[in-house]
């Protein structure tokens, strides 16, 4: 199937500088001239594109947000830290197609008038690392980043920035902090980074998928890009399938897809064609489906409705003897590990969402102690800077729903 | 039923002294013979900026902002006197949330 970033939607290797461009790769970069920033934004904001990295906050309107600052200077952010459990789109994304993603890094930097942009890598992404770092010396060669790129008077520097791998370094505040040489702690919002950002300037910070999104959006237009996907929820997602599946991997689909269409056609089910008891199809904060959920559309709106998320696409299933209460597990143990401890509250929602389950673990369940992990998740949401505080809800939460018989005692 | 003395013993309070406090109390507390009351830690009771934090419990008498200088009243109520009215200033619904908690079992 056609994709947007895959030209057929699933990974073919490494492109290089000369395959990229004979698909048409960098060909708005070489006219750069010809486009005012407006122009650029104009066409991402049509194209309805929402930012891939979990929230999915439309595009357009950040660029245009980050232009309309009149303090200089602005940056551009290519967020790639990429610690969500199971998610490799970035690290896919980077190793395969490191021109498509300069060649939309350049973009949106002219469209906010940008003088630096700023790719920040989960340093533990050693080929990703090296693929961006040979694309980046191709694309300065060929002139289409530096000093006035292609007579535009419009210069760009970018910049490679190892990021700390632990999850809240993959919060955009925090990779500020990170490139500003700091610690990764995620900063009070607001002020969002579009008006005080890095080095408190207006800063455009962006995941690697949504910025691989812009330089096909302004070669072929909002029109073709919005025959991928639904009205809503336009253009197409990567999504990740793991090892429970018979055929893992990254799978590039327009955002409607049924997600029966990526568990059964691109995943070729659950290994063993073992049957499905639950999915988490948005990564581990996500809220979980059940198997007669299968027809329902991968897209923001639909899996709200259905009490879950797209997330950044990471789909995890669960078979029938699989404990989700083991699941649920891993997910309070790695937030309550990767909390970055800046936040009282988050601290003891955390904690303490673990120690409720362990209680459930030990057979010591009962429905008082069930009440409790939504009283906990209630009384701290919204309660610290970044949403590392959020994320063990909704799992949590849709199990409580769903497997009660789970949280019961032995 | 065995009492609790429980003492955070998170990043926060910590840094405000309440590994000491802990050891003073369950120093104080052996020296006075209280054999029903156990002095020990807790994970975070979520008012760390309001720290040292601790919870006797059953009684559900909630200490905040606690000094060494305080050993010798809490000490007192741990034997059979009276609450410590001044380290009581922690929001009600906090309150609320933790004693359910420690209602339900989560030490």
């Amino acid at each position: 199937m056609e994709g947007i970033l895959f030209p057929r939607g699933v990974v073919e290797g490494l492109e290089g500088l000369d395959a990229y461009r004979s698909r048409g790769g960098y060909d708005a970069v070489s006219r750069l001239g010809e486009f005012s920033p407006q122009d650029i934004i104009a066409t991402v904001e049509a194209s309805g594109l929402r930012g891939r990295g979990g929230a999915g906050f439309p595009t357009g309107r950040k660029l245009a947000l980050t232009l309309e600052c009149p303090e200089t200077p602005h940056y551009v952010v290519m967020n790639g830290g990429e610690d969500e459990p199971g998610s490799h789109k970035d690290r896919v994304l980077m190793e395969n197609l490191p021109h498509l993603l300069l060649d939309g890094i350049i973009l949106a930097a002219y469209a906010v008038q940008a003088e630096k942009a700023y790719l920040y890598i989960n340093h533990n992404y050693e080929a990703a690392t090296g693929a961006v770092e040979t694309a980046l010396r191709e694309a300065r060669e060929a002139g289409y980043w530096g000093e006035d790129i292609a007579g535009s008077g419009f210069s760009l520097e970018l910049v490679m920035v190892a990021a700390p791998s632990n999850y809240v370094a993959g919060e955009d505040t925090a990779a500020l902090e990170v490139i500003e040489g700091k610690e990764p702690l995620p900063r009070q919002k607001p002020p969002f980074p579009v008006t005080e950002g890095l080095f408190g300037k207006p800063s455009l910070v962006n995941n690697v998928e949504t910025l691989a999104n812009i330089a096909p959006i302004v070669a072929r237009g909002a029109e073709w890009f919005r025959s991928f996907g639904t009205a809503e929820s336009p253009g197409t997602m990567i999504f990740s399938l793991g090892d429970e599946m018979e055929r893992p991997g990254v799978y590039e689909l327009p955002l409607g897809t049924p997600l029966r269409h990526l568990l059964e056609e691109c995943g070729g089910g659950l290994k063993g064609g073992k049957p499905i008891k639950a999915i988490l199809p948005g990564g581990p904060s996500s809220g979980f489906l059940l198997p007669d959920n299968l027809d329902l559309p991968l897209d923001h709106d639909a899996l709200r409705e259905a009490g879950s998320s797209i997330g950044c696409g990471v789909v995890k299933v669960l078979t029938e003897g699989d404990s989700v209460l083991d699941e649920l597990m891993r997910i309070a143990d790695f937030f309550a590990k990767e909390s970055c401890g800046q936040c009282p509250a988050c601290r003891m929602e955390t904690n303490m969402l673990v120690a409720l389950l362990k209680k459930v673990q030990q057979g010591e369940g009962n429905d008082a102690l069930t009440e409790q992990f939504g009283k906990v998740i209630a009384f701290n949401k919204g309660k610290g800077f970044c949403s590392l505080i959020n994320m063990p809800g909704p799992p949590i939460e849709s199990a409580v729903r769903l497997f009660p018989e789970e949280f019961r005692g032995a | 039923m065995n009492r609790f003395c429980l003492v955070c013993q998170n990043v926060d309070c910590k840094s405000r002294g309440s590994e000491e406090l802990m050891k003073e109390l369950q120093d104080r507390v052996a020296a006075k013979g209280l054999d029903d009351v156990e002095v020990r830690s807790y994970m975070c009771f979520g008012a760390c900026q309001e720290g040292p934090n601790m919870v006797v419990y059953p009684d559900k008498c909630w200490y905040a902002g606690v000094k060494s200088e305080d050993v010798d009243d809490i000490v007192a109520h741990l034997a059979g006197g009276p609450h410590v009215d001044r380290l009581d200033k922690i929001d009600p619904s906090l309150k609320e949330l933790i004693y359910q908690l420690l209602d339900t079992g989560v030490f």
